[in-house]
């Protein structure tokens, strides 16, 4: 086989042609990445350089093992496929170029390295294989928020184009070599196709040469386009992957907020870079699949094109926050967290809102019901605008006095939450657990009136300020209480006492939801259950517990431990709905652009399984949300919302 | 333009107003007081109308509990200005309250001329909405009330106030500047500010203490409370039922039993 790299053409040497468009293809390309890295390492400081080794696990699981992409099993495994070819291909390019350019240096090229070879071809079919799949995928059965952009085709056709390259290029390999010597693998296969089609042994190697400059052509060129297209991905999400936040509840660093270039985090701007444009976040979103305004995929893609333009306010007079991302879009997230946890390249959808919500916040741009909840939070600790002394007036039916925390000592301080504690739909649940409790003979008190608001969903809207100063309260009264651990009833109370209130925690008191509390109690057999219940259930996760705490076998163990059969939803675990209330969302007034709510939505889910009875929740907001839904969607006939802590006591009791 | 926007703190009803041993007073051990929600409206007209027409906005409130918070969140909010008066009785009634307002209001340096001075409506202590009117009369100004929206020609000096009367009807009026409006709404909800503004306000900006003038009659309890009860709880409702017949011969037997008839 002649050599492509000192073969002359038309009396120039291959290597010289090679050097040049390698030149052009590395300037072209570098001049991008240098000019992204450059505006990133302007954004504001954020560190991600802490637990390196989880840092190294997530990248061997997310990119080489593709872990996330499998959420989407076919389109999971076609990737995985391209991915590798990828991974082989460019291993070969770069050694078949470097050969290239120094054809000085004695060794082979890998397509003469038998082994090599083989595995190139093989993966190479199997890639083309997939490419077909990403292609029906994409343009004939089109998923919701993919789109059928040119982008994207022509970086299908050019990953075609290295691919068929290459394997033509080991057609004619065999074609012109000598009977024998390779007839088996890929290589031989497309050699005798290609003999069988006419083609002459004699014409092979200029055709192999051909091939071989395709190839090295389309891969230079691709190297180019690379930086300017959504395959940036292909280079950033390694390192967008490796960056990532390692906590689900992780808020960006303190600020007054972004709305402007600057005024975001390098790692808030490099979600735009490293963005696939799959639209699994989409996908996930409940506020996008119920029709509100916000999409997670264009919110990150404004992040992309604000990187690009560098323009916080654009040539058209078109302000970032406000025209390009709009209000409406911000305040729409209910943080379930769904969109960065599907994000193959993990991607932070929930920091870039929060960063644009304490600037809309500060400047006093906040939607219609979220005033009253913050004032009413801010002057009474509570969002329901109650005095503070009616905190504890669930305990009044109660039969018994719960203990005071505060004055006397306590194995387990009960934080209850606003909704336990206020909300009249609640209050009798909240006196299921207390009673269930107190026959276990746990040893558990309660702060009454000193309880406030804790702060998790007001710092979810933007409002740091409030937040810090209920944390300072809270904490201080907290510090005064005596108790040993501390559980709630509330999964968002929980999220933020155990992620966000370091001076409280010092590894000092336990934090429980009170489902692990249950689920522990069950454990030890402090608490028996004296019959099975015969019901048919299913359960929701709630995403503060669930996504952002991980907490999803506690609940679980509780149902067997009562005896009800669980049957789960399409959707549950990592993958569960959220009810739409999260985020302050259960503050605002609804804009009325939706179609439906996510909580109508996840009741259709729950009834829409065989035989179910109860949709059993263990978070306030969900039953408060969920019973709403059964009435507008009509299905009150059909399921009821229970609190787990009613079946328990149920089963208990009996 | 100038504006002046008078805030009261009132009584919060969402603690549980209890009257105290002398049967006079409000018992002061769970009572809250918070800025009148009317007067908050108030000064949301104003800051519109600052940001609408530029000028400066001076809120001033008469020394009650609370009402430093109420005072800063102003500041945090886009007052320029902020007075507390001091010394006065913090038991004042309406009217009371009122004179020395005006008193001080006419005493204190640079605030009067203004352009326009906002108050609430009214306030659940003044059910009447007798503030705006006082304040004018004491100050020889025009006064409109139940205003639900302000704009100014500064050129001509004059107003024009939309007013809100019962069943949907809205009058458009003219008014000569400086004048007195009792607010009904700002054109907007008020804003919200920040926790951080708020705290930021208090450390930045101060709050002008004045003590109380000395009244000319040398007194203001010009409106004395007799006594102060709870509603008393009387006994459920019967219902009568039955044919119309039935329940009128009822309703006449209860009647005439009770010697109503």
């Amino acid at each position: 086989m002649p050599d492509p790299a000192i073969f002359n053409y038309f009396g120039v040497p291959g290597y010289s042609l090679l050097w040049l468009l390698t030149l052009i293809s590395f300037l072209v390309f570098g001049r991008q990445v240098t000019r992204h890295v450059r505006v990133l390492a302007h954004a504001r400081a954020e560190n991600r350089w802490d637990q390196i080794g989880k840092r190294i696990g997530l990248v061997v699981t997310n990119v080489l093992g593709q872990r996330r992409l499998f959420d989407e099993p076919l389109i999971g495994a076609a990737h995985f496929v391209i991915f590798w070819a990828f991974v082989l291909y460019a291993t070969t390019f770069f050694w078949s170029l470097f050969r290239g350019l120094v054809p000085a240096m004695a060794i082979p090229y890998p397509d003469e390295v038998a082994w090599i070879a083989t595995s190139v071809q093989v993966i190479g079919v199997l890639a083309v294989v997939a490419l077909c799949v990403a292609a029906v995928r994409r343009y004939i059965f089109t998923p919701v928020s993919l789109e059928r952009s040119w982008d994207a085709a022509i970086i299908l056709l050019l990953i075609a184009l290295v691919l068929l390259s290459s394997l033509a290029g080991a057609g004619f390999r065999a074609l012109a070599a000598t009977e024998g010597e390779s007839s088996r693998s890929v290589g031989g296969f497309l050699g005798g196709l290609f003999a069988y089609l006419g083609v002459s042994p004699a014409h092979a190697p200029t055709l192999y040469l051909a091939a071989w400059w395709i190839h090295m052509i389309t891969v230079l060129g691709f190297l180019a386009y690379l930086p300017y297209s959504k395959h940036l991905h292909l280079l950033a999400s390694p390192f967008s992957v490796f960056f990532a936040s390692l906590q689900p509840s992780k808020m960006p660093p303190a600020s007054e907020g972004a709305s402007r270039l600057e005024e975001f985090t390098w790692r808030e701007l490099f979600s735009g870079l490293a963005c696939a444009e799959c639209g699994r976040c989409d996908r996930a979103c409940p506020s996008f699949d119920c029709g509100d305004p916000l999409s997670p995929k264009q919110l990150i893609h404004h992040v992309k094109e604000l990187v690009l333009t560098l323009d916080s306010v654009s040539s058209h007079g078109k302000t970032f926050l406000g025209d390009v991302v709009r209000p409406e879009d911000i305040w729409a997230c209910t943080t379930c967290a769904s969109c960065m946890d599907r994000c193959p390249v993990f991607n932070e959808h929930i920091p870039l809102v929060m960063e644009m919500r304490r600037k809309l916040v500060s400047e006093g741009q906040v939607p219609p019901g979220l005033p009253e909840a913050l004032n009413n939070l801010a002057r009474y600790g509570n969002s329901f605008g109650q005095s503070e002394r009616k905190r504890a007036v669930w305990t009044q039916s109660l039969g018994f006095k719960p203990k005071d925390a505060r004055k006397e000592t306590v194995q387990w301080l009960w934080y209850l939450g606003e909704y336990a504690c206020y909300h009249p739909g609640l209050q009798s649940i909240t006196r299921s657990l207390a009673r269930t409790l107190y026959a276990a003979k746990v040893d558990y008190g309660i702060v009454y009136e000193s309880e406030r608001n804790s702060g998790n969903d007001v710092r979810r809207v933007g409002e740091e300020g409030l937040f810090e100063l209920l944390r300072q309260k809270n904490t201080a009264m907290l510090q005064q209480a005596h108790f040993d651990g501390l559980f709630t009833t509330d999964p968002h109370v929980y999220n933020t006492f155990k992620n966000e209130y370091p001076e409280l925690n010092h590894g000092r008191h336990p934090i429980r939801h009170y489902t692990e509390l249950l689920a522990t109690l069950f454990d030890h057999g402090e608490l028996k259950a004296a019959r099975k219940l015969p019901y048919r259930v299913t359960y929701h996760d709630p995403c503060y517990l669930g996504r952002y705490n991980g907490v999803y076998d506690a609940p679980r163990r509780v149902l067997q431990a009562i005896g009800v059969e669980l049957a789960e939803m399409p959707r549950s675990r990592r993958q569960s709905f959220c009810c739409g209330g999260g985020g302050g969302r259960i503050w605002m007034e609804e804009a009325g652009q939706a179609h439906s709510r996510p909580s109508e939505s996840r009741v259709r889910e729950a009834a829409s399984l065989d035989g179910v009875r109860y949709l059993v929740v263990t978070c306030p907001k969900d039953y408060v949300m969920f019973t709403d839904a059964l009435k507008t969607t009509g299905l009150e006939g059909k399921l009821l919302v229970k609190d787990i802590a009613e079946l328990v006591e149920e089963a208990v009791a009996a | 333009m100038k504006i002046i926007v008078l805030l009261k703190m009132v009584p919060d009803v969402v603690e549980e107003l209890e009257v105290a041993a002398d049967g006079k007073t409000l018992d002061s051990e769970f009572l809250r007081l918070i800025a009148n929600e009317l007067d908050a409206q108030a000064l949301e007209e104003a800051l519109l109308l600052k940001e609408k027409y530029t000028g400066t906005v001076t809120v001033v409130s008469l020394d009650a509990p609370e009402v430093d918070d109420a005072l800063f969140t102003a500041l945090a909010k886009g007052a320029d200005r902020a007075i507390k008066i001091t010394g006065g009785d913090g038991a004042l009634g309406t009217r009371a309250g009122a004179y020395l307002l005006a008193q001080a209001l006419s005493t204190i340096q640079g605030l009067l001329p203004a352009d326009l001075i906002l108050t609430g409506a009214q306030a659940i202590d003044d059910l009447d909405g007798l503030t705006a009117p006082l304040i004018s009369h004491l100050l020889r100004l025009p006064q409109l009330g139940i205003v639900t929206k302000v704009s100014v020609d500064t050129a001509a000096g004059v107003a024009t106030v939309l007013r809100e009367f019962p069943g949907g009807v809205r009058g458009e009026y003219e008014i000569k500047l400086p004048a007195v409006l009792g607010i009904q709404a700002a054109e907007k909800p008020p804003r919200y500010v920040p926790v951080a503004k708020v705290r930021a306000a208090m450390k930045s900006q101060v709050i002008h203490s004045v003590p109380a003038p000395m009244m000319a009659d040398g007194g203001v309890a010009l409106l004395q409370v007799a006594a102060m009860a709870k509603p008393e709880v009387t006994e459920h409702a019967q219902m009568l039922r039955g044919s119309p017949e039935e329940i009128a011969d009822q309703l006449c037997e209860i009647l005439a039993a009770r010697g109503l008839v």
